[in-house]
């Protein structure tokens, strides 16, 4: 358990911020502390979609139960939370 | 006695070239300092300076330049012009006397190192009048809104910012130390004088010079006028060190001083001059777009510039003509949201009229830009002033220092340009950033972002807070809404009459 700087790059927001996260936290915990950042703030709620996690640039998604010690991400990282189905 | 006509004397009297016999020339002129990349002194010589004046000359035409600029500032002493003025131009006199005034005594010293250490005697010259040029603007830029402290403190800040690391002061810092305190005398003569100063503060001083007149701020018109007299004299200084460049073989030097400069220039431009034009500058006073600005007189006169000398276009100068589409409203939404960290109080400036002329001037505006004010304003409309308030930092680009941003909503495009360098990740707002930064990297490699230095613990407590503590940001001076929220009622009406 540690803290762990990772940037957010928000689907629909329009600017990249710092996440402080914990190495422990899943993908939807992950996603949960970028949402607050933007959601509400300057991107509009989106309650019949879930938020996923993967880094800037790769078409597939981290599982959303993997920790975030187990995904290889390093610290100050961009990563993208896309709005998805499920 | 009758005087000689000065074309008769000048050119005998500039010939202040000599061969040194105590030292050799190598240490007299270290090629570090004069950045003459190997060209000999006898080539620099036939560095012609378009525009000649002579000492006397000078004293006399400067002296009536400010007699004139402080005469207009006595006479309208007691005009209510500062309250009566709309709270967004107020603002744009914060952003630019913080930004610009003591990076004028910053220009002072680099035009010295041209007068030391300028092969060419022409250069040495015009450098010496544009020291004294560059003097005149810190002075007179400090002196005017020393004024207004007593009224609103903010003020202060035109003496203050660059002693602080308030983040658009490092910004601004890093930039003026890249072009020109931290360069050699060629190195400024294209960076400076060329780059920055004919491109980008030649015009903008031009620009906002009719925007105060439009406005009534006849004070600061006569002041921006007066400094941009000089700025169009010693911002031809570059132009003849580039010819002698090209002619000897060193071209691809010249263009990559060009490329960087063009492109550092931008991201200030950006920043500063994009949301006063767009945003801040009230609707009725408004005369053209950023965007229309931008083509209309940087684009073409640059390209006509570069392409005289015989230079390039820069390689990336269709991707930042593309910016003109979003980058400053990028920016924009980033000053506003995170204001407190401001020592201006930026307008909003979105509206239902302004966001029709936004819409206007740049088609999809709502649909991208529109749809972040949409919930902003929501959240205003709806008490939850707190959700338009920042809890963690932007990331800041490292070579900008600006946070990296860009096309939010339907058009979403916000990347992240990383590079990773002996072992350290940095984060570039575009591939024109990340491309300066590979020019160079001993030279910027271990610069550190506010970010950067808010993760090696340097700022405490570890929060908002403790950054805005940090930046040397006082109450009463940390920015907020420049109309007290005020453009939200505009909204109210309809959004009942929706309900209903």
């Amino acid at each position: 358990m540690a803290l762990f700087p990772v940037i957010s790059n928000f689907q629909y927001d329009f600017v990249l911020q710092l996440l402080p996260v914990d190495t422990d936290n899943t993908m939807d915990e992950v996603a949960a502390a970028a949402a607050h950042h933007s959601v509400g703030r300057r991107v509009a709620p989106r309650p019949d979609k879930v938020v996923r996690v993967r880094r800037q640039g790769d078409e597939q998604f981290f599982p959303r139960d993997a920790r975030l010690h187990e995904t290889g991400i390093k610290p100050m990282e961009t990563l993208e939370f896309i709005f998805c189905d499920r | 006695m009758a005087l000689l006509d000065r074309a008769e004397w000048y050119d005998i009297a500039r010939a202040t070239n000599w061969t040194p016999k105590y030292v050799s020339q190598a240490e007299l002129f270290p090629d570090l300092m004069t950045g003459a990349q190997g060209v000999p002194m006898e080539k620099w010589e036939v560095y012609d300076e378009p525009y000649k004046t002579s000492y006397p000359e000078y004293v006399r035409i400067q002296r009536e330049k400010d007699a004139g600029a402080y005469s207009v500032k006595a006479a309208l002493e007691r005009s209510r012009i500062f309250e009566d003025a709309d709270p967004g131009w107020r603002s744009i006199l914060k952003s630019h006397y913080g930004a610009i005034a003591l990076g004028e005594y910053a220009a002072m010293s680099a035009e010295a190192r041209m007068v030391r250490f300028g092969q060419a005697p022409g250069m040495r010259n015009m450098a010496t009048f544009g020291m004294m040029d560059e003097n005149r603007h810190a002075q007179i830029q400090l002196f005017f809104p020393h004024e207004y402290c007593p009224k609103d403190r903010q003020f202060d800040w035109a003496h203050k910012a660059y002693h602080t690391n308030e983040w658009a002061a490092i910004a601004a810092r890093h930039a003026f130390d890249d072009l020109f305190m931290s360069r050699s005398a060629t190195d400024i003569a294209v960076m400076l004088t060329f780059a920055f100063e004919t491109g980008f503060t030649n015009m903008q001083f031009l620009g906002l010079a009719a925007d105060a007149a439009e406005t009534g701020d006849f004070t600061f018109a006569s002041l921006i006028s007066s400094i941009q007299t000089d700025e169009s004299r010693h911002a031809q200084i570059g132009g003849p060190a580039l010819q002698v460049l090209i002619a000897n073989g060193r071209k691809a030097e010249a263009q990559r001083l060009v490329d960087i400069a063009i492109a550092r220039a931008w991201r200030i431009f950006c920043i500063l001059t994009g949301p006063s034009m767009d945003y801040n500058t009230p609707l009725e006073h408004r005369k053209q777009s950023f965007k229309e600005f931008m083509q209309e007189w940087i684009v073409g006169q640059f390209e006509r510039s570069l392409i005289d000398l015989g230079l390039d276009l820069p390689w990336y100068w269709e991707k930042m003509i593309a910016e003109f589409d979003y980058q400053h409203h990028a920016y924009q939404m980033g000053l506003w949201f995170w204001r407190p960290t401001l020592w201006w109080n930026p307008a909003a400036g979105v509206t239902p009229e302004c966001r029709e002329w936004l819409e206007e001037k740049y088609p999809g505006w709502n649909a991208t830009f529109g749809k972040c004010w949409d919930v902003i304003t929501d959240n205003l409309l709806n008490g939850r002033p707190e959700l338009t308030a920042p809890e963690t930092l932007p990331i800041v680009c490292n070579m900008s220092q600006i946070p990296i941003c860009a096309v939010p909503g339907d058009g979403w495009n916000v990347k992240d340009y990383p590079l990773e360098h002996e072992g350290r990740l940095y984060h570039f707002n575009s591939e024109i950033d990340r491309w300066i930064f590979e020019q160079d990297p001993a030279r910027y490699r271990d610069h550190m972002t506010l970010v950067d230095r808010f993760l090696a613990g340097k700022i405490s407590p570890p929060n908002l807070l403790g950054a805005l503590i940090y930046m040397n940001l006082q109450p009463g001076e940390m920015g907020d809404d420049a109309h007290g929220y005020s453009w939200v009622e505009k909204f109210r009406e309809p959004a009942k009459a929706a309900a209903e």
